[in-house]
């Protein structure tokens, strides 16, 4: 039997759970000045909080600061925003900007930091070794604003489908824009790079559920799929009229429609 | 799919999909696995299938319309969404509401939390095979239903709160209401505790079942009840007190291994904590305004409506334009059922916002799933997810 004791014990026991009450923080301006060796910029804009302007150079540096610094210590991670300011009122200066909202675990103190981006530049460093977190957020950063993070191992998509074509949260991707998607994501490169990343040494890909072999998944421009279900989906009379296109597309068709074209 | 192992050995493994639509994901998730006989080598998850463009639509409407997309969020607690929203937008107005406002946003919040929990619980408990609690849960969720459909008509999205204020004022009967299902939640817990506490299947199914360390929760941007039962004792309520929430006496519930039954075990114990909260706050729930006079935020009387010109005009203007809070950029967050729900709004002075980023609680939380089940077993993978409560509609937006 486990020997911890049930969440249970520790609830209404007062030593465990008044041991770690938050420490206050730091205020604004003692912030700035413990990150004074950066010359760390206000930002204006943010009158509720603290939102400092760091330069893409030097944001890794400052965030290890933030994190590792005995006063600061900045544990969490919370979000990475991206900003389009293409349609902002009197904006001058990089068109996109990366904030990133940190909180401390330890003491009563929130920074946010902010990094403008160039369109013609649109890349980042990451963060994902330094935070966990920063895996996942800025996957949909990039997913949502095209904003490259410079080394991270797995920027795809994370909220649009991974046929999306463009950024949608742009402020010239118009709203109403439809676009026809209609694949499932494989995700095999996905898994093989976590059984990579993991120590195994990938012999053979082997076979997806439905008998097709995984590399012809995913592989079918997407008109030609299109076609294919259509044809394929009218019953019996209509898979022997769309066999011809059914060769090509049988990664992207559903199991019941390649046994059908198969036969 | 054949691999050789870290150690050099040949190895077959079998690739399977757990989701997008299967029972236990309680949503549209995907957990493609590798597995070795029973074990998770290696997974990949894959999210986005409720993906709605939340943040693109809010551009396109006022502030107030943002408020009932904030209800398709977590749509288990939707008030606290709303509640949320409406606490970043005054922030920014530098407007705080009436005292008879903060105290039924309280008392609306820890209700919400509590059906909140109870979905997370009992659904979990249901893919554990421990049918029961889900009606001794559900039964009493129904309950605060009905409060909710005499407070606002809707059931589950509510829309109740207004930017500066609510819908209106709670009916006459609620505080008699509210504590006869205050009574009803403690039955059911108590209940519930009695059926699984000591039961041996459940223990061995949730103990030690995706433990997460508070160190790696922190790297995760965990927050509410799954990093409380890290053994981190963080909660907003108490670390950066918002409506009141210092002069409640209550506790935060702590786990001590992170596991699957801590986690359980931190939400059971919460409802009992914000019951607690519940009580204090109808004691302190006393007539008076409900809504802010803040002439920016809420629309005049219709009695200066129909005898004063600038009156008349505001109104018009309100319900035409919608508020317009200051330019800038402002990050604000509340402690929802799952943990820190976050609002980044960038207005640029107009009627629009500019630009709204929800932190979602639950976005860290399943991004850190893929670590939690890998090297377990696949019929762990349903305790784990229940567990960490995945709620689709604030993880996509």
């Amino acid at each position: 039997m486990s020997a911890h004791p049930p969440a249970a014990a520790a609830h209404g026991a007062s030593t465990a759970i008044t041991t770690q009450a938050i420490q206050p923080g730091l205020s604004a301006e003692q912030l700035l000045a413990k990150l004074a060796h950066f010359n760390p910029e206000r930002d204006p804009r943010d009158r509720w909080g603290l939102t400092v302007i760091v330069p893409a150079s030097r944001l890794r540096e400052v965030v290890r600061h933030l994190r590792d610094d005995a006063e600061l210590r900045f544990g969490m991670l919370l979000d990475v925003v991206g900003i389009d300011y293409l349609a902002f009122p009197d904006h001058r200066g990089a068109r996109y900007a990366v904030t990133y909202p940190l909180k401390s675990v330890a003491y009563r103190h929130r920074v946010t930091l902010k990094v403008w981006v160039e369109e013609e530049d649109a890349k980042v460093p990451s963060l994902h070794d330094l935070f966990k977190s920063a895996d996942w957020a800025e996957r949909e950063t990039w997913d949502q604003y095209g904003i490259v993070f410079i080394g991270h191992p797995n920027l795809k998509r994370l909220l649009n489908h991974h046929e999306f074509v463009g950024h949608p949260l742009r402020k010239d991707y118009p709203c109403q824009k439809r676009q026809k998607l209609s694949t499932n994501d494989p995700m095999v490169d996905q898994l093989e790079a976590q059984l990579k990343r993991r120590g195994y040494t990938v012999v053979e890909r082997g076979e997806a559920h439905n008998g097709v072999p995984i590399s012809a998944v995913g592989s079918v421009p997407l008109g030609d799929r299109t076609t294919a279900t259509v044809k394929t989906s009218g019953g019996a009379g209509a898979v022997g009229a769309g066999a011809p296109a059914t060769t090509g597309a049988a990664g992207a068709a559903p199991a019941g429609t390649v046994a059908g074209a198969k036969s | 799919m054949k691999v050789l192992t870290p150690a050099g050995e040949p190895l077959d493994l079998m690739t399977v999909n757990v989701g997008p639509s299967h029972p236990a994901t309680h949503g549209t998730l995907r957990i493609f696995a590798a597995l070795d006989g029973e074990t998770i080598v290696a997974s990949a998850l894959e999210m986005g299938y409720l993906h709605r463009g939340f943040e693109k639509m809010v551009e396109q409407g006022t502030y107030s319309m943002v408020l009932p997309y904030t209800d398709r969020l977590n749509y288990c607690s939707a008030m606290m969404n709303n509640i949320g929203f409406c606490k970043a937008v005054e922030k920014m107005f530098g407007v705080e509401v009436p005292e008879r406002c903060i105290i039924v946003r309280v008392i609306l919040s820890e209700l919400s939390r509590i059906i909140d929990h109870m979905v997370c619980t009992c659904t979990n408990l249901v893919d554990l095979g421990a049918l029961t609690n889900f009606w001794y849960f559900f039964n009493t969720r129904e309950e605060v239903y009905k409060i909710w459909e005499k407070l606002c008509g809707a059931r589950l999205t509510n829309t109740v709160t207004r930017i500066g204020g609510m819908y209106r004022d709670v009916y006459p009967d609620f505080a008699s209401d509210v504590a006869g299902v205050l009574l009803k939640i403690e039955s059911a817990v108590k209940e519930v505790r009695g059926l699984i506490e000591k039961n041996k299947i459940f223990i061995d199914r949730t103990r030690d079942v995706g433990v997460v360390s508070a160190a790696d929760a922190i790297s995760w941007g965990w927050t509410g009840p799954c990093l409380r039962a890290s053994g981190v004792d963080r909660d907003l309520r108490k670390d950066e007190p918002y409506y009141g929430y210092d002069q409640y006496q209550f506790d935060t519930v702590i786990g001590t291994t992170g596991d699957t039954f801590d986690r359980i075990m931190v939400r059971i114990y919460e409802m009992i904590e914000s019951v607690s909260i519940c009580r204090q706050a109808l004691g302190k729930l006393k007539p008076g305004p409900i809504n802010t006079t803040d002439a920016r935020l809420s629309l005049p009387s219709r009695d200066q409506v129909y005898h004063d010109m600038e009156a008349l005009i505001n109104s018009f203007k309100l319900v035409y334009e919608g508020v317009r809070p200051p330019a800038g950029e402002c990050y604000d967050a509340t402690e929802a059922a799952n943990g820190e729900l976050g609002f980044l709004i960038v207005s640029d002075g107009g009627t629009n916002p500019y630009r709204i980023k929800v932190r979602p609680p639950c976005f860290t939380q399943y991004a850190a799933y893929g670590a939690m089940i890998e090297g377990g077993m696949l019929a762990d993978v349903a305790a784990s997810l229940g567990s960490i409560n995945i709620i689709a509609g604030e993880l996509d937006r």
